[in-house]
């Protein structure tokens, strides 16, 4: 019998619990893959911005990969996988009908209420949780604009996995978008004094995108990527430098107000 | 031959010295946050905490920061973290206390330092507090566990590694507290039983080994470092044998001496070959990173394996490897 959700949500499952979900799509964007998963208990409480843990099938791979929910539709989860060791190599080899561990939602979610214009700004694989949050956005009623930097062609295929109205790319070897870095891109925008920033992607990225949106007089919120052992709180293992002190990004984030993380 | 029993029939109650403890699972400091999980989980996690005690993340006398990013990776049947027994201080842990005043389990809280005056003082500062705070503010501290094998600090693994500077810390230790005292022993050394030995002899009542094996990994591209801390501590499955052997030479080696057997626990037959190898309480670590259900599936494995073998508790099978 489940335990009974002191969130409101009865039959929502346990905080953290394992859920078996089978793959129902898969879509490859050159370095990037797209899976779809049947997972009505990650999607029954998710937010834009948080995330999952995903066990590598197969054995061999003792911790799980955090991979932040990229889509959200009805029961199904979206998440975009980059390959970039082993375990996420087999995970981007995952075809339909294979059945995959999920623990999530985890972590904290972008805060949206009350945003009419918003800017989301990505990096690389950290473009991912972006969709989402576009998506929610522009359900609520928020013009969006997002701008995207990829590293190069293979990488920047991966654009081709968004559907984002007003999506600016940019590819620093020039092969799609504008060549340089989304920040090339950002600085030929004209962001209205209210909009609210919305990054996520390399340090030095979030890093670039503080800077602008202070000297644009801008607020917003980065979610930071961080190698993670345990994604529920207990290890430390991913600890970032903020304001407030070390903070973890699997519990205490992987959301921060963009003023307090220290990079 | 051997008769298997119905899983009804095994009992897991076992006593670690004076720890009366309702099943041999404990966690590894360090890998289970109990308020974490309290904090989100849908109902009481102070009753359905489903270790048989609570071992928390070390505390030191000062507040420490912990060590630069990365800290953690995977590696080939393991991982290596590097946290660097980030804490806040005792003067905040005991702060914190009420918050999880209602856990219904024993705690053995771990100790950290870098001299036998800073853990005594961490001690004597718990024990202080202990002996004047209201009924129901503080959770049932039953014990320590002397950290003296963390790999990741200045001074941790040095006095672990040292059979003198570990007799001073356990000694400085006892002087503080009655309490059931634990001596975390690291695996680092050529010889596990020389500070066994010494951990005893000054006063501790029981060992818990291994802690993790000063490792490195190195970025595939840079080849450089993987660690902010350069060098971290590895566990996992990979250790487990290493683990085994030690604790089978410490059981030998000190008869009777209470044992928490730990490294690379990921099943049920994994704390069997434990407690078969002369451990008492068997400690889960990296485990409970592979997911929340960790500790009870790998409780429920280690009662089939016992009935499987017809042990109607896990004192029967204590000791089981060390025979001829």
């Amino acid at each position: 019998m489940t335990a009974m959700a002191t969130d409101g949500h009865p039959d929502s499952g346990q905080w953290a619990e394992t859920s078996h979900c089978r793959v129902s799509a898969v879509r490859r964007f050159g370095a990037f893959t797209a899976l779809e998963l049947v997972a009505p208990g990650v999607t029954a409480k998710a937010s834009p911005g948080q995330f999952v843990m995903v066990t590598v099938p197969g054995g061999g791979f003792l911790l799980r990969r955090p991979l932040s929910l990229f889509t959200v539709h009805g029961d199904r989860a979206g998440l975009l996988v980059e390959a970039r060791g082993a375990g996420s190599e087999r995970l981007a080899a995952l075809e339909v009908g294979e059945t995959v561990d999920l623990a999530g939602p985890l972590g904290s979610a972008f805060p949206t209420r009350g945003v009419s214009n918003a800017l989301l700004v990505g990096g690389g694989i950290g473009c991912a949780p972006l969709q989402y949050l576009a998506d929610d956005l522009a359900a609520a009623g928020a013009n969006v604009t997002a701008a995207f930097g990829f590293r190069d062609f293979r990488a920047a295929r991966a654009a081709g996995a968004f559907a984002i109205e007003r999506l600016w790319v940019a590819s620093e070897d020039g092969a799609v978008g504008r060549k340089g870095t989304v920040m090339d891109v950002l600085t030929g925008l004209d962001a209205p004094p209210n909009t609210v920033v919305y990054a996520c992607g390399p340090a030095a990225m979030i890093g670039a995108v503080q800077r602008w949106t202070i000297h644009e007089g801008l607020r917003g919120y980065a979610s930071l990527e961080a190698h993670m052992a345990c994604g529920t709180g207990s290890c430390h293992g991913c600890v970032v430098d903020t304001a407030r002190g070390k903070l973890r990004v699997c519990s205490e984030g992987p959301v921060f107000a963009l003023d307090e993380v220290t990079l | 031959m051997t008769v298997p029993l119905e899983l009804d029939q095994v009992t897991l109650a076992v006593e670690l010295g004076a720890l009366r403890l309702e099943h041999p699972l404990v966690d590894a400091s360090g890998t289970f946050d109990l308020l974490e999980y309290a904090r989100r989980y849908h109902g009481d996690f102070f009753a359905d905490f489903p270790y048989a005690a609570y071992v928390p993340k070390t505390v030191t006398a000062d507040a420490r920061t912990g060590n630069p990013a990365p800290r953690v990776t995977e590696t080939s049947a393991g991982m290596i973290n590097a946290i660097g027994l980030e804490n806040p201080g005792i003067d905040a842990w005991i702060e914190g206390l009420p918050e999880w005043a209602a856990l219904r389990r024993p705690v053995i809280v771990s100790v950290g330092g870098n001299a036998p005056r800073q853990y005594a003082a961490v001690i004597r500062a718990l024990e202080a507090h202990l002996a004047t705070a209201p009924r129901g503010s503080v959770p049932c501290i039953e014990g320590y566990e002397l950290n003296v094998s963390c790999p990741n600090v200045a001074g941790g693994l040095q006095i672990g590694a040292d059979p003198a500077a570990t007799a001073a810390v356990v000694g400085a230790c006892r002087a503080e507290t009655a309490r059931f005292l634990l001596t975390k022993l690291t695996p680092n050394v050529s010889d596990v039983t020389v500070a066994a030995r010494a951990a005893v002899d000054a006063g501790a009542d029981g060992l818990s080994l291994v802690n993790t094996f000063k490792a490195m990994v190195l970025d595939r591209e840079t080849l450089r470092p993987f660690l902010g801390n350069r060098t971290g501590g590895l566990c996992g499955p990979a250790i487990k044998p290493i683990a085994l052997r030690m604790v089978a030479e410490v059981a030998q080696a000190l008869p009777g001496v209470p044992l928490v057997g730990m490294g690379g626990v990921m099943s049920g037959l994994d704390a069997l070959e434990f407690i078969a190898c002369g451990a008492t309480a068997v400690g889960v670590g990296a485990a409970n990173f592979s997911g929340f259900e960790a500790p009870a599936r790998i409780l429920g494995e280690l009662r089939a394996e016992l009935a499987a073998r017809g042990y109607a508790s896990p004192a029967a099978a204590r000791g089981i490897a060390l025979g001829a």
